[in-house]
This record gives C-alpha cells, structure tokens and sequence, in this order.
C-alpha cells in the first residue's frame, strides 16, 4: 500500500482540489482508493468531495491541561514565572489561573508550585472521523479542538487510522491531502509517505513558500514532484519558475492547472472538478497528471 | 477571558485572519498597513505566519540579517549527572532517554523547551544551550514598520515561532511610537493563529463565497468567539460567479458581526503580488483599489472612534 500526501507551503493554491481530484481519477480507472484529511484545523475535504457518510467516530485526548486549585494557591506568582507558554495569568482574585488555549501541559507549574496547587490532567485534543464518500471510497477526517496546539499527534492518529482500515479494505494507495505551511502537521502528513505532490502557484509567494516546503520534503527524504496550479496568467515568471523547480528544487514538474472558471463552479456545487466537468482544461490537466503520479508511485 | 490577558500596551492591536488559506490575509493586512501609513499613521505590520510568511514579498522587499528566536533545550553536564533519571520521568515529551546511572540522551527534536528537566534535577547538571526555531527580522519599508517571523524548515514548533515574534512585536510596541500594529496570522484555527488573536483587540477575517471560505470562516468566528474578540469579516473575490454570498451574510448575522468590506475579483491584485506593491499603491482607482482604500477608511474610523 502507498501512501501520497498532497501538501503546499503556502495555503489556498489548491491543495484539497488536487487531492480530491486525483482520488476520484484513480478510483475510476479501478484503482482501490482511501483518503486522509490532515488539515485538522481547517478540514475541507469532504465538501470538496460532496459530503460523506460516517461510519467511525472516535475522540481523541492526547492533550494535557494545567488545573489550580483555587482553595490551596496563594498567588505566590513561581507559576506565572515559569511556564513557557504564558498560559499562566493572574486572576482579579490574585491567584494563578490557567489559559487552557495556551497551556501545552508541560506541567512545570505544577513542579514550582510551594502548595500543591496545580494538577496536570488529560484533555481532549480532538475528533477523528471516517466517512464513506458518494464516490465509494472512505475518507479519514479530523478536527482539532480550536486553538490547540496537538495538530501532528492528531494527524499521525488519523493516518494510522486510515492504514488499519485501508489495509483492512485492501487498499492499493492513500491520499493524504495535508495543512499548508511547514510545521508540526505538515510534517506529521509527509514522514514516511511514499511520494509528495507539492502543489503551488507562478506568484513570488508561493515560489518562496515552495521552497522552504521542499527542504522539509528533502529532509525526511521522500521523493516529490510539483504541480503549478492556476498557470497560463505570469508569462515570464511561470517559465522562470518550471525551470527552477526541475534544476534548482530538483523535482519533475508534474504538470500544470490552468486558470479556469470550471474549478471555481465545481467547488460551489462541492464536487471535484474532473467528476463535475471532466472537458473543463483544468480536468484534463488533472487526468494527466494524475497518470504521471500512478506512474511514479504505483 | 478578555480580563485575563495581560495587556498594558497603549497600542490597538489588527489581527487579519479567516480560516482557510490563500483568502488574501496578506493582500489585506499589507493593503492596510501601506493605506494606513500613507495617511500619517505609524504602523507596524507583523509578519505571524510563521510556516508561510509572505508580507515582506508583497511589499518588494528582501530580509536581512534577522535575529535568531531560541527556544530552552537542556544540555547534561556528564560530571554532575548522577544518572537519577528525574529528568527522564518527568520530560512531559519523552525527549530525554537514558537508563539508570548513565548519562540521559536528548532526541531535540522532541524538546518543547519547557525546563522541566532542569528544575528536577537536584545535582543542577541540566545547563542551557539554545535551540534555534527560526528567524525574527525587522525592517522599516517606506513609514512601515515590518516584523516578520520565520520558522525554520524542518522545524515543527510553529506556535513556539508566532509567539516569539508576537513577543518581540509586542515589546517593541510597549516602547510607544505606534498608532496600530497589524498581525497578519497563519491561515487554520491552531495554536500558531491562536499566539496571534490572543493580544489583538480585534480580527479582520478574511473569506472567500466558496463552502469552504464559509466552513472555515465558522471555525475562525468560534475561535474569536472563544477569545472574546470582536470581529468584522472582509469578503475576497466577493463577485465570483455562482458565490455563495449568501451564505456568508447568514453566518455574520448568526454570530452578530457583518461584512465591513467586499473586494472584488480584480486583476490588480494578481499584479500587485507579482510586484509587490500594494494595490492602494499601484492601482489606488482600480475597482479592489478602492476597495481597499474603503476598507483602510473604516479601519482608520474604528481606530479614531475608539473601537480598536
């Protein structure tokens, strides 16, 4: 079984239209398909898939939170000097109280503390889901709780899900359509995945954004290739930029998405581009490059 | 929870935010900040997106010689450590291993800098050396002063990085000489977004008529709404044929906000990010020029009427 995580280092060039567009192509040519959303902050793809049915639901609580007590603390303030994260502040009654947002629940406070004030308990991180798709395949989804900051234990839960049920299912490949950006998540969706398919855009940008993308990918050394969405408008610059990816990044381009209309209406009516209109430019160049990467991977 | 934050600044202090990414958080908070400081206000612009920052690209120009953001990582002093494994027990990431009598080991990576293991550690053989986690640059550009983080590629502690420089925003501002400080946050609802809302006294969420601008935009207001932080939503590429308008206004009446701005789909704005030069700038009569030109309007009147 493979695994391809779709991610991006710059958000909102289209990730999750990648992602949901090569699932739906793969399926259709009989390739057994499992999906995995790891944008647990911000998880769109089952509406960009149409919805989903759900069949598993699970909490997740991998999180730790401070607690004082309010009876023992004499609002010595140790607390408020020690924690990292600022999550310790002064109530109006003088006495210490925590920031659940803040607090990482590293549990010094409760170290410093001369009254025993302070316990460290379990809390929840947030919810993981598995849904069955219109289009037959299940897609592994999550949600982080607001503000918190466990976003890679709950994407590396929801991948380990989606690999005992997609073996369970027998599975050829998942496609994990990852966070932007570089941090915790994102690197939490590419470790151990067997391929990446790093999506941007011909803007300065996204160009930077790639790149600091790239020397994570290289870093935990899986193989990637790069598809330039919204092409055909920058000219000179996209030029420019193909060249840079293959000799400067080292990777394939896998193909480019034009800028088309059709995308925007496919994901207003909540279907993956190549399902809604499978003429439009951009669904054409989705089915190319979705040959490439069965190629590549499969 | 609004009582609890710790803020004597004297500055008001503009998150731009919304949810999903590539709404135009940055168009705006850079539209905003060039707008703004053209008007005679002293404004600081604060790079928060850490993973992905793009400020500096949109107004042309480059960082140089930014100052390292460390975080706490233990360094065993191998003749002091009695090899107790105190500081093994209570490393509340498991980044220290070691069995007992020998001299722990430290996987970095794991480290979330807490000092934990250094305040158990009775030989105090638990000595600091730091562990740098990105980059904090400042540069003024024009009347603008621009504070930018940068998370360190393969690093993972993305919360750890926005709060550094929201930290080092926040002290430069405490020094006065500001009219407003602007953050332009991470897109997502984590904790990275969250560092950034925390001292702001009001957010601008950026959105976009699509289900998944609307879906996001959902999680950014309960985000606010958690923080009790007041915000006014910014509608991007509002003209987009088949948009889902109204969609939007329902969920700003549901939550008691409203759409303060509408910015229509404008080729000049593509431009102005090839360029980086703000459309109030390039383009101030282009029709997402006047756009923004009405929405640093409304932004300055809120700042004069006492709102931010």
């Amino acid at each position: 079984m493979k695994e391809i995580a779709v991610a991006s280092g710059k958000g909102g060039v289209g990730k999750t239209t990648v992602a949901a567009s090569l699932a739906v192509l793969l399926n259709s040519r009989g390739v057994k398909v499992f999906m995995a959303d790891a944008d647990v902050d911000a998880p769109d793809l089952l509406l960009a898939l149409g919805g989903g049915k759900t069949v598993l639901s699970m909490e997740v609580e991998a999180s730790r939170k401070a607690e004082v007590d309010n009876k023992k603390c004499t609002g010595c303030g140790k607390c408020l000097q020690v924690c990292p994260f600022g999550a310790m502040v002064e109530a109006s009654n003088g006495k210490a109280t925590v920031v659940t947002l803040m607090c990482e629940g590293c549990g010094v406070c409760r170290l410093i503390c001369p009254a025993d004030a302070i316990e460290v308990k379990k809390a929840p991180t947030g919810t993981i889901t598995v849904e069955e798709t219109k289009y037959g395949f299940m897609c592994a989804t999550g949600k982080l709780r607001l503000g918190e900051h466990n976003s890679g234990h709950l994407v590396a839960s929801i991948r380990n899900l989606a690999r005992r049920k997609a073996r369970d299912m027998g599975s050829e490949v998942i496609v994990i359509d990852a966070a932007p950006g570089i941090g915790c998540p994102v690197i939490a969706s590419i470790t151990g995945a067997d391929y990446v398919i790093a999506v941007t855009e011909p803007t300065p940008a996204a160009k930077r954004n790639l790149e600091r993308l790239s020397r994570v990918v290289e870093h935990f050394g899986v193989p990637a290739g790069v598809v330039i969405n919204m092409s055909g408008y920058s000219g000179d610059f996209e030029t420019a930029l193909k060249k840079w990816v293959t000799h400067e990044l080292g990777f394939q381009v896998l193909g480019e998405i034009p800028v088309d209309h059709e995308v925007v209406k496919a994901l207003v009516h909540m279907t993956p581009v190549v399902d809604f209109n499978p003429e439009a430019e951009a669904s054409k160049s989705l089915m190319s490059i979705a040959e490439r990467v069965r190629g590549e991977v499969l | 929870m609004r009582a609890l934050r710790k803020k004597k600044l004297g500055t008001p202090v503009l998150a731009v935010t919304g949810g999903k990414g590539g709404t135009g958080k940055s168009t705006v908070a850079v539209n905003l900040a060039a707008g703004l400081s053209s008007g005679g206000l002293r404004v600081m612009l604060v790079d928060a997106d850490v993973d992905g920052p793009s400020c500096a690209l949109l107004l042309g120009v480059k960082l140089e010689a930014g100052e390292e953001a460390k975080t706490f990582l233990p360094m065993i002093d191998e003749k002091k450590c009695t090899g107790c494994r105190k500081c093994v027990e209570i490393c509340p990431e498991h980044a220290l291993i070691g069995l007992e009598g020998e001299v722990p080991r430290l996987f970095e990576e794991l480290c979330s800098g807490c000092r934990a293991c250094q305040m158990v550690c009775e030989p105090r053989a638990v000595e600091e050396s730091g562990k740098a986690i990105g980059t904090i640059y400042t540069k003024n550009v024009g009347g603008i002063r621009l504070v930018a983080g940068e998370l360190k590629p393969t690093e993972p502690r993305s919360p750890v990085m926005a709060r550094a420089t929201v930290l080092h925003a926040m002290s430069e501002l405490q020094k006065g000489g500001y009219d407003l400080a602007i953050i332009d946050t991470a897109p997502g609802t984590h904790n990275t977004v969250a560092q950034a809302l925390w001292v702001s006294d009001y957010a601008l969420a950026v959105t976009e008529p699509t289900p998944l601008g609307a879906h996001d935009l959902r999680f950014i207001l309960d985000l606010a709404e958690e923080l009790e932080l007041p915000v006014g939503i910014v509608l991007n590429k509002a003209d987009v044929r088949g948009g889902l308008k109204d969609e939007l206004l329902t969920i700003a009446r549901e939550r008691g906000t409203s759409i303060i701005a509408e910015i229509p789909f404008d080729k000049e704005v593509f431009h102005s990010y090839m360029t980086g030069i703000p459309v109030v700038k390039k383009a101030p009569e282009s029709s997402a020029g006047r756009a923004l030109k009405y929405l640093v309007s409304s932004v300055d009147k809120m700042l004069k009427g006492g709102e931010i």
